[in-house]
C-alpha cells in the first residue's frame, strides 16, 4: 500500500483530510473488512482444527489428534502424491504450452487477435464445465477413442480416464486447456515490451531467431516466468471444482486432491476438526509457495531501489 | 386525572382485544403449520411430497416446506446452519444413524404418544424402530423404503444366454453371468462407477453370504467379525461383479447405461429398488426386465434396508406443534404411506399394507414380501453404502476401501479385508 505521501512537509491542514475522506473510505474500509473476514476466518479455522469438531463447531481440546489422522489417512497421502505429480506436470506443461504459443503468436502473423481470443477463451469458461466437458472427450466409450476406432483404427486406446493410474493426467491435461491461454497471455505481454533496439542491436550481430529467443528476449522474461509459476501453483494446490467434475477423485480414490479431501471430510463426512486440519496443512503447503515468492519480490525490490 | 385513567383503561381494552383471537387459537383452534426442509425438489420424489403438502394442507394445516436440491449432504448444510442460528425446522428429513448423531446438538420433540396411539412399532421391522428411537424414545419416523440389494434381468440377455430361471444364490448368479458371457452378453453385470454403486455390489455380496457376519461387521462393527472368513468370501464375489463390469463407465451414474442393460448388452444389475422408477421413466416397459430379491447363499431373501424418514426438532410455537402432532399423524397414516411410495417407487416402511391392489408394481410386491420374509427370518438388515448402518464419517471410510478394491484389481481380496478392518479402527 504506497498511498500518496503529503509533499509539504509538517501536518496536513484539516480541509486536507476531508477533502481525502472518500479517498480513505473506499480504500481503508473494504480493505479491513476483507482483511478481517480473512484474518478470523482462517483463525477460526485453525481454532476448530485443535478441537473434537464433528457436526458443528464445539470447543475442547484434541492436540494434534486431528493433524494425525489425516495425515494418516490413505485419502490425505494419495492427495499429497497427486498433488506432487499433478502440481509440477502441470505447472511445467502449462508454462511450456504458454511460451509455444506465444512465440508463434509474436510472429506479426495475420488474425492474431482472433487466434490470442481463441486460445485465451477457455479461462472464460467455469472448471466444472471444463471438467464436465473433457469427462465426455476423455471418456472411452464416448469421446476420442470411440472416434478413432470408428474412423478405422480398431485398436486405438485412450483410456486414462478410467485408468487409476493415468487418471490424474486427464486432469493435467483439462487444466491445461484451461489455463494454458493465462500464461500465453503474459508471456505474450512480456515478448512485446522486450526493447526493440536491443532485438536491432542482435539482428546487426547476425543473431538468427533461435539465437535471439535463446539469447536475447527469453532472459529478459524469466520475471514473468515466476509470476506464471507461482499463479499457477497457487491454483494446482487449490484445485477442486475440475476435478470434481472430471473425474470426482476416481477410479476409487485415485485422483483425490487435498481440497477434494477438505470439502469431503467437512460436507460428507461431517468431521469438521478434521477438515479444518487438512485445510490448515493445504494453508501451509500454500505458505511454502507464497513465502519464498514475497521473499524473491523483497529482495528484487530493494535491489531495484540500489541499483 | 380523570382523562388518564380513560386512556390507561382504553389501552389496556385494545390490547386485551388485540391479544383475544391470540388467546383463542392458544384454547384449541390453533391452524396447525410446519415448516420442513428436505432435498426431494423435483421428479417423483418432488411430486410425492407436494402430494403429502395437499394432503396437509386438507387437514387444515399451513404446509411450508422448503427443499434444497442437490445431495442429502447439501440439505444437511442447510439444517447445520438453521440449527446454529437457533431456527431448526420444525421437520427435516434425515435417516439411519444420523439422526441419532444429530439429535445430540438439539432438542428434538418426544413422539412416543402419538406413536403408541397409532400402534406404529408393532408393523414395523424392529432394526428400523431402533434407528429412530435412539434414545430409547421416538424422535424421527421412517417413511418409505427401499431394498439396495434387488437383482435386476434384463429379459435380452437372459434370452441371449437361453436362461430362464432367476439366480437365487451367488452360485446361480455367477453361472448366470458365465452363460451370459458365453451366450454374447458383453458385460454380463450393468453398473455405474459411483461411490455408493460401488459400495452396493460389496454389501449385497456380503449379505447374501451371510445376514450374521454382514450384521456383526457392518452393523455392530464388531473386529473379530470384520477379520472373518465371510469379508473376504465377500471381496471374491465383488471382484468377480467387478470383472464382468463394463470398465468403461469410470465414475458415471447407474441410469446412463440402463439403455444398454434392456438391448441385452449388459445382463445384470444390482441397485435399489428406486432403479425400477428410473428405468420406467426412461420410457422402458415391465416386460424388458424382472426384478428380484438380491442373491442370499441361505436361499431366504436377504433384505437390505434404505428408509427415508423425518426428524422433529423442537419448537416454542403452539402452531408448529400441532403442524408436528399433525405430520407424524400423516407420516404413520397407512394410506399416506400408500400414496407416497406409489409416487416414488418405493414401498411403505408398514408391512401391514396390502400391495395386491391396482397402482402397485410386481417389483414392488416382490420387495414387500421380501422384507416380510426378511424380517420373520432376521435377515433385514441395514444399507452401508445408503448411509444406514453408520454414521457418514465410518460409512466413507469403509466406501473409500471398496471402491478403490473394485477398481484396482491388483489388490488381493485378504488385503482388502485387512484394509477395511483398519479403516474401522482409526474411524472409531
Amino acid at each position: 500500500m504506497t498511498i500518496a505521501v503529503s509533499t509539504t512537509p509538517g501536518r496536513p491542514a484539516a480541509s486536507d483530510w476531508v477533502r481525502r475522506l472518500p479517498e480513505y473510505l473506499t480504500i481503508w474500509v473494504p480493505l479491513l473488512l476483507s482483511a478481517t473476514h480473512l484474518i478470523a476466518f482462517t483463525l477460526w479455522t485453525i481454532w476448530i482444527s485443535f478441537t473434537p469438531s464433528t457436526l458443528v463447531p464445539v470447543s475442547g481440546w484434541v492436540g494434534l489428534r486431528n493433524y494425525s489422522a489425516v495425515a494418516a489417512s490413505r485419502n490425505w497421502q494419495i492427495a499429497l502424491d497427486n498433488l506432487l505429480l499433478f502440481g509440477s506436470a502441470f505447472v511445467l506443461l502449462s508454462l511450456a504450452t504458454g511460451l509455444i504459443l506465444a512465440i508463434l503468436l509474436d510472429q506479426r502473423i495475420r488474425g492474431e487477435n482472433l487466434l490470442r481470443s481463441i486460445f485465451l477463451y477457455p479461462l472464460a469458461v467455469s472448471f466444472v464445465v471444463t471438467g464436465t466437458v473433457w469427462s465426455w472427450l476423455l471418456n472411452p466409450g464416448l469421446g476420442i477413442q470411440k472416434l478413432v476406432r470408428d474412423l478405422g483404427w480398431t485398436t486405438f486406446r485412450f483410456d486414462w480416464l478410467i485408468d487409476r493410474d493415468m487418471a490424474i493426467w486427464t486432469i493435467v491435461i483439462a487444466a491445461i486447456w484451461q489455463s494454458s491461454g493465462f500464461a500465453m497471455a503474459l508471456f505474450l505481454a512480456g515478448l512485446r515490451s522486450v526493447d526493440a533496439d536491443l532485438i536491432k542491436a542482435a539482428q546487426i550481430d547476425g543473431a538468427g531467431p533461435i539465437r535471439m529467443y535463446r539469447r536475447v528476449i527469453l532472459p529478459t522474461l524469466w520475471p514473468i516466468t515466476i509470476t506464471v509459476i507461482v499463479i499457477q501453483l497457487q491454483f494446482a494446490i487449490s484445485t477442486f471444482d475440475l476435478v470434481r467434475a472430471l473425474t470426482n477423485g476416481g477410479p476409487g480414490i485415485a485422483t483425490q486432491l487435498p481440497a477434494l479431501v477438505v470439502y469431503d471430510l467437512m460436507f460428507q463426512r461431517s468431521l469438521l476438526g478434521r477438515g479444518a486440519a487438512a485445510a490448515v496443512l493445504m494453508l501451509l503447503i500454500l505458505l511454502a509457495v507464497l513465502l519464498p515468492y514475497a521473499a524473491w519480490r523483497y529482495v528484487q525490490r530493494r535491489r531495484a531501489i540500489h541499483a | 386525572m380523570p382523562i388518564t385513567t380513560t386512556r390507561r383503561q382504553l389501552l389496556a381494552g385494545s390490547a386485551a382485544a388485540l391479544a383475544l383471537p391470540a388467546f383463542a387459537r392458544a384454547q384449541g383452534a390453533i391452524k396447525p403449520r410446519l415448516t420442513a426442509i428436505s432435498q426431494w425438489s423435483a421428479g417423483s420424489d418432488g411430486a410425492a411430497i407436494t402430494a403429502l403438502g395437499k394432503k396437509f394442507e386438507e387437514k387444515g394445516g399451513v404446509w411450508q416446506h422448503s427443499p434444497v436440491p442437490g445431495f442429502t449432504t447439501e440439505m444437511m448444510n442447510k439444517l447445520r446452519a438453521q440449527i446454529m442460528a437457533g431456527d431448526p425446522p420444525a421437520c427435516s428429513q434425515l435417516k439411519g444413524p444420523e439422526i441419532a448423531a444429530w439429535s445430540k446438538i438439539a432438542p428434538t420433540v418426544d413422539l412416543d404418544a402419538v406413536v403408541a396411539a397409532a400402534g406404529y412399532e408393532k408393523v414395523i421391522a424392529p432394526d428400523l424402530a431402533k434407528l429412530h428411537k435412539p434414545g430409547g424414545k421416538w424422535i424421527a419416523l421412517p417413511l418409505q423404503i427401499y431394498s439396495t440389494n434387488m437383482l435386476f434381468l434384463s429379459k435380452r440377455a437372459m434370452d441371449k444366454a437361453k436362461a430362464d430361471k432367476i439366480p437365487v444364490t451367488w452360485a446361480e448368479f455367477n453361472d448366470l453371468a458365465e452363460k451370459m458371457k458365453a451366450g454374447g452378453v458383453p458385460y454380463p453385470i450393468a453398473n455405474g462407477g459411483t461411490r455408493p454403486d460401488d459400495g452396493q455390489k460389496f454389501e449385497a455380496a456380503l449379505a447374501g453370504i451371510s445376514p450374521t457376519a454382514y450384521r456383526a461387521a457392518l452393523m455392530n462393527l464388531d473386529k473379530k467379525a470384520l477379520e472373518g472368513p465371510e469379508i473376504k468370501a465377500a471381496f471374491v464375489q465383488v471382484r468377480k461383479i467387478a470383472d464382468w463390469m463394463d470398465p468403461n463407465v469410470g465414475a458415471q451414474h447407474f441410469s446412463t447405461n440402463l439403455k444398454r442393460f434392456v438391448d441385452g448388452d449388459m445382463g445384470m444389475m444390482i441397485m435399489g429398488g428406486w432403479a425400477q422408477g428410473v428405468l420406467r421413466n426412461a420410457g422402458f416397459k415391465f416386460e424388458d426386465f424382472i426384478i428380484a430379491p438380491g442373491p442370499s447363499d441361505n436361499g431366504k431373501p436377504v433384505f437390505l434396508l434404505n428408509a427415508d424418514a423425518f426428524i422433529f426438532w423442537q419448537r416454542k410455537e403452539p402452531d408448529l406443534q400441532a403442524g408436528q402432532t399433525l405430520m407424524a399423524q400423516l407420516v404413520m397414516d397407512p394410506a399416506i404411506q400408500t400414496m407416497y411410495s406409489q409416487i416414488t417407487g418405493s414401498i411403505p416402511v408398514r408391512t401391514d399394507v396390502d400391495l395386491s391392489g391396482e397402482g402397485w408394481s410386481d417389483g414392488q410386491r416382490r420387495t414387500a414380501a421380501a422384507l416380510k420374509d426378511a424380517i420373520a427370518s432376521n435377515q433385514a438388515v441395514l444399507s452401508l453404502a445408503h448411509n444406514m448402518a453408520q454414521e457418514n464419517g465410518m460409512t466413507a471410510a469403509m466406501i473409500d476401501v471398496i471402491t478403490e478394491y473394485v477398481k484396482n484389481k491388483t489388490i488381493k481380496p485378504e488385503q482388502a479385508a485387512v484394509r477395511l478392518a483398519e479403516a474401522v479402527e482409526s474411524s472409531r
